[in-house]
């Protein structure tokens, strides 16, 4: 699996969302997207789940152009967004009994019932998604998704919502995506908890990247190499 | 690209004096050279220009279609400003020839609109036109706007035939009790001048829609233009 | 097959979630009798005169509800980005288009069985002989207005002012359906030679088939995140 990115670039009615950007990922990457809002992150993850459709330049997924019509190769993207993408009054097991049977899966009930346990959505199996919290609509996702096996897994800004647990939940979720060979792109301010397992750093500034390189040991000095690309607070 | 160079300029000159040429030309055939109609008297002098604006009409729709399955297929901008002024100067025609119709009805009919099927289908393809223009202007993003219009082109140009039909059935297979028949065109006996006068009044009107559609055009393209360089000055 | 699968999963969802708002069937019942009502105040139909005019008459009650209806049709997508999951998954633009189209047709049946008769008692219309003829038309033109509206109502999703929008472009186009839909019903009624019927049937399917496939392959170009 691999994603080649060619002279991308996004505008906005008369603005530049993203300018030229060239990137290429690999098995088994794990990339912490950073920079300040504004930079052009939700953007760029957008366009890499062809949510949108760039203004130029083009993505390729294993050497197959996204673009509109080949809806197939959505099979293998993921894009995990905190706040929603869920039917406020389907209950959560609902919910994801129809986006898993939409995307062709045969799943057993029994097998929703265990998956909503391992996000500690169990007991809320039965009921509105219009009664869940912001962070428990984000574990929701995270089964989702666990149930899908994307092989490629964007994420905007995930952390935001989560506590403690749903980190952990989240992060041992993404390791084990990367370990058997997927791709995860997050985009996150929380820049010392991703650097903790991420395999790449990438920094986006004014819709241009900025700084583009991969985790060298020892992660402390890694992240001093990049800390003055980033804005005083989010460091 | 240059919009509007030295060679498409000349060409407009050329189409302008040709329009002006061909009106006077027709002004004359159409008010002097042809002889007053054997029953309708001179108010049937009219047709000369009723019949051209309507056949223009119908052409400004086909290369709204042209244009618009153009611009889902290739995505170039010239084609979709090509739709687009087709479409503007094609609701200019049909609002003539509803009210030349109007103007040769009230001596004929006594009434300034009758619900015949000519008339009718006039008014429809009217009302398709401004449908197709008011989406344009309010859809906000460019792009979207474009792509939306081209979609309402393309069911448009295939729905016309059917409106076609279903009016000229409805008129015809359940005739109304009326006394009045605008259908019926009373030339029994065409005299060669008048034929001459509706040619060459055609081509008066073919040369002033072509005129006015590559003005529009050229405003479009200047508009691109201006947006081009707007975008891409900024990077 | 992948696409009857598709819609069948996305049909049930919005059946599930139409059982549970009840938004969208409930005014359109309502709102079709409130149509009744406000014809009979309007236009002064002598009682022989009735069954000439019923045909339009209810035939436009039926557009104008089904109107209301094409307004709300994406709305639960609409909310909390769910139109982005959907568009995330490998589901064919095509499937999700006609689900739509059947969803609405579905709504739109159910207001028809239940407004067709309560003309028929208000304003004392003999028309329960030729019922089943009668539902097969307005079935015919039903498909060719959801066909055409559902079309319109997603591509005017994001446009300013889309309620006014929306009939503005959708009532010249859908006149094939309506003028169809209308004289098949009064040739029913009329109890005239159903050899007259047979040109409106044709031109009623054609407009149906042409549109159905026209909508199911340009659906990609017309929803967008």
């Amino acid at each position: 699996m691999g994603v080649v990115v060619r002279q991308l670039a996004k505008a906005y009615g008369y603005l530049w969302a993203l300018k030229e950007v060239n990137l290429e990922f690999s098995d088994g990457d794990c990339v912490a997207l950073l920079g300040p809002n504004g930079a052009g992150k939700t953007t760029l993850l957008k366009l890499l789940s062809a949510l949108l459709y760039p203004t130029t330049g083009e993505i390729k997924i294993d050497g197959e152009r996204l673009r509109r019509g080949n809806s197939d190769l959505r099979a293998v993207i993921g894009f995990l967004s905190p706040d929603g993408q869920i039917y406020e009054t389907l209950t959560a097991k609902e919910n994801l009994h129809f986006f898993v049977s939409l995307c062709g899966k045969k799943i057993d009930p029994r097998e929703l019932d265990q998956v909503l346990d391992q996000v500690g959505l169990g007991d809320w199996s039965d009921t509105y998604a219009s009664s869940l919290s912001h962070g428990m609509k984000c574990r929701l996702a995270i089964a989702k998704w666990s149930l899908l096996q994307p092989k490629i897994l964007l994420l905007d800004e995930p952390y935001g919502v989560l506590d403690g647990t749903g980190i952990n939940l989240l992060e041992n979720y993404l390791k084990g995506l990367c370990e058997k060979g997927g791709i995860v792109v997050m985009a996150t301010h929380n820049v010392a908890r991703i650097l903790s397992f991420c395999t790449r750093a990438l920094i986006l500034q004014g819709g241009k990247i900025i700084f583009d390189e991969p985790r060298q040991e020892p992660w402390e000095s890694f992240h001093r190499s990049f800390a003055a690309f980033l804005p005083r607070d989010n460091r | 690209m240059a919009a509007g160079t030295k060679k498409t300029g000349t060409a407009r000159k050329i189409l302008a004096g040709l329009a002006l040429l061909f009106i006077l030309l027709g002004l004359y055939f159409g008010l002097i050279k042809a002889p007053p109609d054997a029953n309708q008297g001179e108010v049937q002098r009219i047709m000369y220009l009723h019949i051209p604006s309507i056949l223009i009409a119908y052409l400004a729709f086909f290369i709204v279609f042209v244009g618009s399955c153009l611009y889902l297929w290739k995505g170039e901008r010239r084609d979709d400003i090509l739709a687009h002024s087709a479409a503007e100067v094609g609701v200019l025609f049909t609002a003539l020839t509803i009210i030349e119709g109007s103007i040769w009805g009230k001596p004929t009919w006594g009434v300034w609109w009758t619900w015949d099927a000519r008339l009718t289908l006039t008014a429809l393809l009217l009302l398709i036109f401004v449908g197709y223009l008011m989406l344009r202007s309010l859809i906000e993003d460019q792009n979207r706007s474009a792509v939306c219009g081209a979609v309402l082109g393309i069911i448009g140009s295939l729905d016309i035939p059917l409106i076609h039909m279903s009016v000229y059935w409805w008129r015809t297979l359940h005739q109304p009790p009326s006394i009045l028949r605008p259908d019926k065109a009373p030339w029994d006996n065409i005299h060669p001048d008048m034929l001459w006068a509706l040619g060459i009044n055609f081509l008066a009107f073919s040369f002033l829609f072509f005129y006015l559609l590559s003005l529009r055009f050229r405003v479009g393209e200047a508009e691109e233009e201006l947006k081009r360089l707007k975008l891409y000055g900024t990077t | 097959m992948t696409i009857l699968r598709q819609i069948y999963w996305l049909l049930w969802k919005d059946i599930l979630l139409e059982i549970r708002r009840r938004e969208t069937l409930l005014s359109m019942f309502f709102f079709g009798t409130v149509l009744l009502f406000l014809f009979h105040f309007s236009f002064e139909i002598p009682p022989e005169r009735i069954a000439e005019m019923a045909p339009g008459l209810l035939w436009l009650a039926f557009v104008f509800t089904g109107t209301l209806a094409l307004t709300q049709l994406f709305h639960v997508e609409m909310e909390s980005q769910c139109l982005e999951a959907l568009l995330l998954c490998p589901m064919d633009r095509g499937a999700f288009y006609l689900s739509k189209v059947l969803f609405n047709f579905l709504l739109m049946v159910l207001v028809e069985l239940v407004v067709f008769p309560l003309f028929g008692i208000l304003f004392n219309i003999d028309f329960w002989r030729h019922l089943p003829a009668l539902f097969s038309i307005v079935f015919l033109g039903t498909i060719g207005f959801c066909a055409l509206g559902t079309l319109f109502s997603a591509l005017t999703l994001r446009a300013h002012a889309k309620e006014l929008l929306l009939p503005l472009i959708l009532f010249p186009l859908i006149i094939p359906a309506i003028l169809g839909t209308i004289r098949g019903m009064e040739i029913i009624l009329g109890a005239r030679d159903l050899q007259e019927l047979f040109p409106w049937v044709h031109l009623l399917i054609a407009f149906d088939v042409i549109f159905l496939t026209v909508g199911f392959l340009i659906f990609e170009w017309v929803i967008e995140a």
